[in-house]
Parts: C-alpha cells; sequence; structure tokens
C-alpha cells in the first residue's frame, strides 16, 4: 500500500521537475516546481518524518520559492519572446550529463541492496526535537548566526547606491 | 514504512540529474540556474530522510533541517546578488558576465 | 753521450721558449743572438756526440706515458743515420738562422719568427732522434705545426694564411695514415719502440706488412710532398725565403724520406711496398721536374725541383739503397738551401720582385751570389764531380743493379728526370743572371746583403765537395758505405767498376747536354726572343706545366666541392632546417598548446559549471565501474 503511495508520489515529482525545467517563463517554472516539493514532502512523510515534511512545506515551498517569485516580478522579465530558452546545442551536453549520473547512481545503489528494517515507525517531533537540541544544540546556535550573515548580506547587496 | 532504500536513491538520483542538467542547460537565465540548484538540494535532503528510515536514526533528518536552513540563506542572498546584477547590465544571461576572462 | 743528446734538444727549446715568452721585452740582437746560439750550441753537441759515436745507442732520458701495457718513455736512439742527419741539421739550420737575421732586419715580428724556427730545430731534432714511433709522430706533428705558422707568418694577407691552411691539411691526409700505422702496430705487436719493431718483421704475414708499409708511405707522401699529396708545396713559398730554406728544402721535406729509411727493417721486407715507394718517387721526380721547367716565379721553380729531388730519395729508398738516398739528403740540403737563400738575396737586391722573366743581368751587380748560385745551380744538375753528380748517380745505379722490369724503366725515367733538371736549373741561372741591366732594379749592396752572401759561401763549398761523403769504389769506397754497412739496406748491390763509370758517364753526358741546350736557347741572343715570348700568353703545354698539371683544379673539383656542398647541406638543412627547426617548432607547439587550453577561461559561469558537472560525472562513473 505504501509502495504504490510511494510510486505516485515519486511520478508526480518527477513529472513537476520536468516541467519546471522546461518551462518557457520563469514564474510557471516555480508553480511546477512547488507542486513537486509539496509531493517530495508527502514522501517525507511516508518515510517517517513529519517534522521535515511540515518544514519543507513551510519553508521551502512557502518561504523561499515565494522569495523566488519576488525577485522575478521585481526584475520585470517577463516577455517570453524577450528571454532566450536554452536551444538544443545547450540541451544535449546536460542530457548527456543526466544519463550519466543517473547511470551511475543506479549502478552503485543496485550493488549494495539492503534489507527493510522491521519496526520502523517514524520518528515523532518530540524524538525529533530531543535529538535536535540535546545532541546537535550548537549547530542550530551557528545556523542562526549564519542567518544573520545571509541577512546582512542580502542587505548590504541589495542597497540603493 | 517499508520502502526500500534502494528504490528512495533511484528517485534522489533521477532528481538530482535533472536539477543538474536544469542548472547546466540554462545558461540564459540565471534565476532557472538557482532553481536547479533548489532541486538538487532537495534530492539530497531526501537521501538524508531516507537513510534515517533505514537505520531509524533522526541524524539524517536533522541534517535535512540544516540543509534547508543554510539553503535559505544561500538563496537569499543570491537572488540579492541577480538583482545587483541585473541593475548593472540590465540582463540575466550569465554568459554576459565574462569579465574574468583569460 | 745522454748530456750531449739531451743538450741536443735542450737548446732549441729553450731558445724558442725564451724567444717566445720574453722576446718583445728583450733588445732584438739579444733575441737573435739567442736564437742562433740555441742552433749552433745543438750542432755543437751533435758534433761532440759523432765524434765520441761508437755504436747505435738508445738513451732514455724520463717516463713519458705508462698505463697497462702502453710504456713509451722519451727514448733517443742514436745510429749512423740519426747522427748524420742531426749533424746536417744542425750545420745547416743555424746557417740559415744566421742568414735570416739579415734578410728579416726589416721584420717587426722577429721574436716570433725566431722562436719558431727555434720549435722547429727541436721538433725535427725529435723526429730524427727518436726511439719510439709516438716521440717521432710528436716531432712529425711539432714540425708540421711549425710549418703552418712560418707559411703563414704574414699573416695578414689571405693568400699566405690560406697556403698555411693548405699545407697542414694536405699534410693531415698524410699524418692520419702515420697514425693508423702505429695504432696497427701497436695492436699486432704491443710496443712502438722502433729498435724493436724494426726486429719483428718476420712475426706478421706479409700482406699485413706491406698494408702497414703502404700506410707510413702514405704518411711520407704528405710530409715530402710527393705524388698525389705534393700540392702544398708550391704554395708554401708563401712564407720567408729562409723558411722556405730550412723547412721547404733542407729538413721538413725530408722527415718522410727519414720515416721509410728508419723503418725500412720492417717494411722493406715487402716487394710491393718498395716497389710503390720506388714508383712514388719516379713519377715524383719526372712531375716536379717538367713543372720547374715552366715555372716564371724563382721560389716556385725552387719548390718544384725538391718535389723532383726528393723523388729522387724515394726513387733510392725504393730501391732498397737507403745509404744512397741519405747521401742524397745530405747533399740536397746544402745546395737546396745554398740555392734558396741565393734566391734570397736576389729577391732582396730586386726589391721583391719574383719573376724570372723581369731579371738579369744581375751576374755583375751580385757576382758572389752569382757563383754560389752556380755552384748550387751545378750541383742540382748534376754536373760531374760536383757532390750532387756522385749522390743523384748513386741512386741511379742502385735502380741499374737492382735490375727487373720495373726498377730499370725507373732508371729510364729517372735519366730523363735528370736531363729536364739540368735544363730548368740552368735556365734558372740564365734568365736571372746573365743577359743586360736592361731590367734590374739593384740598389747596391746594402750591409745586409753582403751579410747575406757570405752565409752563401761555406754551403757552396760543401755543395761542390759533398761529393766525398761516398765516393764509389773505384775512386777508394765511400765514407757514408762504410759507415751505414749496419743499416738495413746499408749496403746496396755493389756493381763492377766498369760498370759504375759507365753509369756515371751516361749521367755526366746529360748534365751537360742540358747545359748545353740552355745555352742555345737562353744564351745570348736568343734570351731576347725568349723573354718576348714570356710575354705572349703561355701555350697549352706551357700551362699545363705552369698549373702543376692541373692537380690544384682537380682536387679541387673532386674533393673540395663537393666537401662545401656536404657542408652547405648540413648546415643549412640539418642545422639550421632540423635541429634549430625543432626546437623552434617544439617551443611553438608548446606555446600554441598552452594558449589553446587557455582557453577553457572563457570567464563564463556556464563552462565552469559544465567542467565541475563533468568532473563530478566522471567520478561518479568511475566508482559505479569499479563497484560493477
Amino acid at each position: 500500500m505504501e509502495a504504490i503511495l510511494f510510486y505516485l508520489l515519486a511520478a508526480v515529482t518527477l513529472v513537476g521537475t520536468l516541467c519546471a525545467i522546461t518551462a518557457r517563463q520563469a514564474v510557471r517554472a516555480i508553480v511546477y516546481l512547488v507542486t513537486s516539493f509539496f509531493a517530495l514532502a508527502l514522501i517525507f512523510y511516508l518515510l517517517g518524518a513529519p517534522l521535515v515534511a511540515a518544514f519543507e512545506v513551510i519553508i521551502y515551498a512557502g518561504a523561499i520559492m515565494v522569495l523566488f517569485l519576488f525577485v522575478i516580478m521585481m526584475l520585470d522579465l517577463g516577455h517570453p519572446e524577450k528571454m532566450q530558452a536554452p536551444r538544443l546545442a545547450d540541451w544535449w551536453p546536460a542530457l548527456l550529463l543526466m544519463l550519466a549520473i543517473t547511470g551511475s547512481v543506479a549502478v552503485l545503489a543496485v550493488a549494495r541492496q539492503l534489507q527493510v528494517p522491521g519496526g520502523f515507525t517514524g520518528i515523532s517531533v518530540r524524538q525529533f526535537s530531543r535529538a535536535l537540541f540535546q545532541q546537535y544544540g550548537v549547530a542550530v546556535e551557528i545556523i542562526s548566526m549564519q542567518l544573520l550573515f545571509a541577512l546582512v548580506g542580502a542587505l548590504y547587496l541589495g542597497r540603493r547606491r | 514504512m517499508s520502502i526500500p532504500l534502494f528504490h528512495v536513491l533511484i528517485l534522489a538520483g533521477i532528481l538530482f540529474a535533472l536539477g543538474l542538467g536544469c542548472t547546466v542547460a540554462w545558461r540564459a537565465n540565471v534565476i532557472m540556474m538557482l532553481i536547479g540548484i533548489e532541486i538538487m538540494l532537495n534530492a539530497v535532503m531526501l537521501v538524508f530522510v531516507g537513510a534515517s528510515a533505514q537505520w531509524g536514526a533522526a541524524d539524517g533528518q536533522i541534517f535535512s533541517l540544516m540543509l534547508m536552513a543554510l539553503t535559505s540563506a544561500e538563496v537569499s542572498l543570491a537572488l540579492a546578488m541577480v538583482v545587483y546584477l541585473h541593475r548593472r547590465k540590465q540582463s540575466v544571461n550569465t554568459d554576459d558576465f565574462d569579465s574574468m576572462k583569460g | 753521450m745522454t748530456t750531449y743528446l739531451s743538450l741536443m734538444l735542450c737548446f732549441p727549446l729553450l731558445g724558442a721558449m725564451i724567444n717566445a715568452l720574453f722576446g718583445r721585452i728583450l733588445p732584438r740582437r739579444l733575441v737573435e743572438g739567442i736564437a742562433c746560439a740555441a742552433v749552433f750550441g745543438s750542432f755543437a753537441c751533435a758534433a761532440l756526440a759523432a765524434l765520441a759515436y761508437r755504436a747505435p745507442e738508445q738513451v732514455v732520458l724520463a717516463r713519458w706515458l705508462s698505463a697497462f701495457d702502453l710504456a713509451i718513455p722519451i727514448s733517443l736512439y742514436l745510429d749512423p743515420l740519426s747522427l748524420s742527419l742531426c749533424v746536417m741539421i744542425g750545420f745547416v739550420c743555424g746557417l740559415i738562422h744566421i742568414y735570416s737575421v739579415f734578410y728579416m732586419a726589416p721584420e717587426a715580428g722577429y721574436a716570433r719568427f725566431f722562436a719558431l724556427l727555434n720549435l722547429f730545430v727541436f721538433a725535427m731534432l725529435t723526429l730524427v732522434l727518436a726511439e719510439n714511433l709516438v716521440l717521432l709522430y710528436l716531432g712529425w706533428e711539432g714540425v708540421g705545426f711549425c710549418s703552418y705558422l712560418l707559411i703563414g707568418f704574414w699573416y695578414t694577407e689571405k693568400a699566405n694564411a690560406d697556403a698555411g691552411r693548405k699545407a697542414f691539411i694536405t699534410t693531415r691526409i698524410g699524418d692520419t695514415a702515420l697514425v693508423i700505422a702505429v695504432a696497427w702496430l701497436f695492436q699486432l705487436f704491443g710496443t712502438l719502440s722502433i729498435t724493436q719493431l724494426n726486429g719483428m718483421a718476420f712475426l706478421v704475414p706479409g700482406g699485413i706488412i706491406t698494408a702497414i708499409g703502404l700506410l707510413f708511405l702514405i704518411g711520407a707522401m704528405g710530409k715530402s710532398a710527393q705524388v698525389p699529396l705534393m700540392v702544398w708545396l708550391p704554395d708554401a713559398m708563401a712564407g720567408p725565403t729562409p723558411v722556405s730554406a730550412m723547412i721547404h728544402a733542407a729538413t721538413m721535406v725530408t722527415a718522410g724520406v727519414y720515416l721509410l729509411a728508419r723503418m725500412f727493417p720492417l717494411i722493406g721486407g715487402s716487394a710491393v711496398v718498395t716497389a710503390a715507394i720506388a714508383v712514388t718517387g719516379g713519377v715524383t721526380a719526372f712531375y716536379g721536374a717538367t713543372c720547374a721547367l715552366a715555372q716564371r716565379d724563382l721560389k716556385r721553380v725552387l719548390a718544384f725541383s725538391t718535389i723532383s729531388q726528393i723523388g729522387y730519395m724515394m726513387l733510392g729508398v725504393g730501391a732498397g739503397a737507403v745509404t744512397a738516398a741519405t747521401f742524397h739528403l745530405l747533399v740536397h740540403a746544402f745546395f737546396k738551401a745554398l740555392l734558396f737563400l741565393g734566391a734570397g738575396c736576389v729577391i732582396t737586391a730586386m726589391h721583391h720582385e719574383q719573376d724570372i722573366f723581369k731579371m738579369g743581368g744581375l751576374r755583375r751587380t751580385l757576382p758572389l751570389t752569382f757563383w754560389c748560385f752556380l755552384a748550387g745551380a751545378a750541383c742540382l744538375a748534376g754536373v760531374p764531380l760536383t757532390g750532387g753528380f756522385f749522390s743523384k748517380d748513386s741512386i741511379l745505379a742502385a735502380l741499374w743493379l737492382k735490375g727487373g722490369g720495373l726498377y730499370l724503366g725507373l732508371y729510364l725515367l729517372g735519366l730523363i728526370t735528370a736531363l729536364i733538371t739540368a735544363f730548368y736549373s740552368f735556365r734558372m741561372v740564365y734568365l736571372v743572371f746573365f743577359g743586360s741591366d736592361g731590367h734590374s732594379h739593384v740598389g747596391h749592396g746594402a750591409g745586409e746583403l753582403k751579410a747575406m752572401e757570405m752565409v752563401l759561401v761555406p754551403l757552396a763549398f760543401l755543395g761542390l765537395f759533398g761529393g766525398v761523403l761516398n765516393l764509389p769504389a773505384y775512386l777508394g769506397g765511400g765514407f757514408l758505405n762504410a759507415f751505414f754497412s749496419q743499416l738495413a739496406g746499408g749496403t746496396a748491390a755493389e756493381g763492377s767498376h766498369m760498370e759504375e763509370l759507365a753509369l756515371q758517364g751516361v749521367a755526366g753526358v746529360l748534365a751537360l747536354a742540358g747545359l748545353f741546350g740552355v745555352h742555345l736557347r737562353y744564351g745570348g741572343a736568343a734570351r731576347e726572343a725568349r723573354l718576348r715570348d714570356a710575354a705572349q700568353p703561355a701555350t697549352r703545354l706551357a700551362a699545363f706545366l705552369l698549373n702543376g698539371w692541373y692537380f690544384d683544379r682537380l682536387y679541387h673539383a673532386c674533393l673540395i666541392r663537393p666537401y662545401q656542398a656536404l657542408a652547405q647541406v648540413l648546415w643549412q638543412k640539418v642545422d639550421e632546417g632540423v635541429i634549430d627547426d625543432t626546437l623552434d617548432r617544439l617551443a611553438e607547439g608548446l606555446g600554441t598548446g598552452g594558449s589553446l587550453l587557455g582557453r577553457w577561461s572563457t570567464g563564463r559561469v556556464s563552462t565552469y559549471i559544465y567542467s565541475f558537472a563533468a568532473g563530478g560525472a566522471l567520478i561518479l562513473g568511475y566508482l559505479a565501474w569499479l563497484s560493477l
């Protein structure tokens, strides 16, 4: 049952990503990508990571993608005719690389197949937060400082002269 | 919960490849390149979560949370730079910024 | 004896070193005095050694080279052959040194000149006295080197430098053959001592002896200016006249004959070698005489005459008569030096005019020179009872007595050559000294000229009365014959007294016939006709003889032009085209490669992302491949 669900969601993710990368207009790409992120969040939930799934939706789809949209609007790049879409000459090296990487990962993954463990019921929020603040407390502090740096940097880069 | 890690890895691999392809192909628009980077980071997060599911530890999920935080920091800076570059050259085509040539 | 020999070598060497190092700061008279004293000191030692001589003696002076089985000490060998040559060299070279003090009086580079003359005497004495082949070769090379420097003494003129170089390179061909022979002898016998080698001829098969003998012959051909390596001697007349007298008449050019005489016990056993030596000598004698007939330059006549006379000496060695050859060598040294020094007097008096057709009437203006020169010419022609007559005739007699078709043919060739010799020597005398004063630009006997003429006198006496050295059997037997009797080839075949008289009669008649012919053609009124003829362009035959049978042109076409073409090709195609261009193209290629690589840094992010992604894909692919 979970397997079917997983495949379905995987399909949605892939289709969404594909459409995102071949979209002519940036806004459409963002929206496709949001769809794909939603599916991905559900996959996270399936894999027993409810908090990560929630954060995926809130932060990724909710904040980061919206930020992208803001910038696109601000730059006013709208007209598809003016924007250059990649030609075939641009796509074929990308395809080559994609095939190479996919193939390698497939081979590597197939080579070491692991048994599915039994008895895993997912990590609850309590467990997660306990692990986060007890073992990785310092990391949390560092990340918050990191966000401060990013804030300052963004302000500086974006200032009007 | 009984999804084999192998399947998750395959999905993540394909996602990663798609993200890489987007980054490589979209020379014409730097914002699409950044979107490609986002896709790649998501693929990595999927791997971490799948690994934590496989071994029942919370570390994978914690790391994917950290990834998410760092991604947001990186994206804000990157987009600020895009705004700055657009202000200078009125273009988002990465091929136009080649003053480091030679 | 050791003292005499070592002093004999040391005096000229010291003189050379002092003059070379300090000659420019010492007073001129001192430099000249040191040079002459060194050579006369050497002569004194030779004379004392001759007085003290009892038997052949080997003297070891010092250790020189010794490594593994190669032992070459500085050892000298005194036997009749080397002793007689040392005495001759000391005396003749001493006289020439005195002569050159006056001849080179207007010259500024006197220190270099006298240093080289002394060095030459040292090298020649080393060559003559050497007991092993390596020391002999040292002397051999030394005389060649001094000859090169002295021929090109006035090196600022290109022609002189070219002549010096030509001499050196031509003799070098002979030297190479000599070195091959020396090395081969060492490989065969393990020793290079002449006394030992001369006793070992029976140890190796005749073919090898023939080959070694021929190599020695080629070496002698180069140094003694025999056909085909004689092209350098006429051009060597570009040097000062004392040099021509000393080196190219009396001593250096006889070194080849000396070598063959010295090694005669080793190589004389091969009939092929002796025949080759005799044929070389005969052909050269004929060649020299015919060419001397047509020359216009006084010194060139004498140069070709030298070539011819050394050919006679080779004939003597080839006939197995080493005594006769040595006799002729000694007497020739006297009269040829006399002739050259006399020519020097004439040239100085004529203010360096050397064309005999522009001279005349010097009989009255330079009487002493005239009589001495006439004595020399008579010796050269072999006028009866002069020293030259006895010596030349002993060689011809040896040829006749050896018998066999080849040697009789060579005897006839020798007779014809004797006739031509008489002809050209008196032609020279008649054209230079007889006739009217019309052409002379003589400045009268300056002090130097008088002194130079004085030197001619002892040489004239020696030439005229040198015959006493080796009188024929019917006149009481030869001193040299007795002296050389121990040498291999020392005793030639002895004919009956009647045979000897007959042979001498024939030779004497030819000499007088030559004199008569010249008198007809160049004497008195006919002389004017000849002078007028000389002003016309030369006939074909005359031009052929004048240019030395066009040997120079032959060598130029056969050897020099291909060599120059080859050098051109190697220079332009190989050295510049291949070697230089390879490096250039390599450098260029690397530069191009570098700039091609440089095109990778385009400054565009997309390029760098491509490279990054490609690298990552490669690594992943490799890992996947590993796990397959």
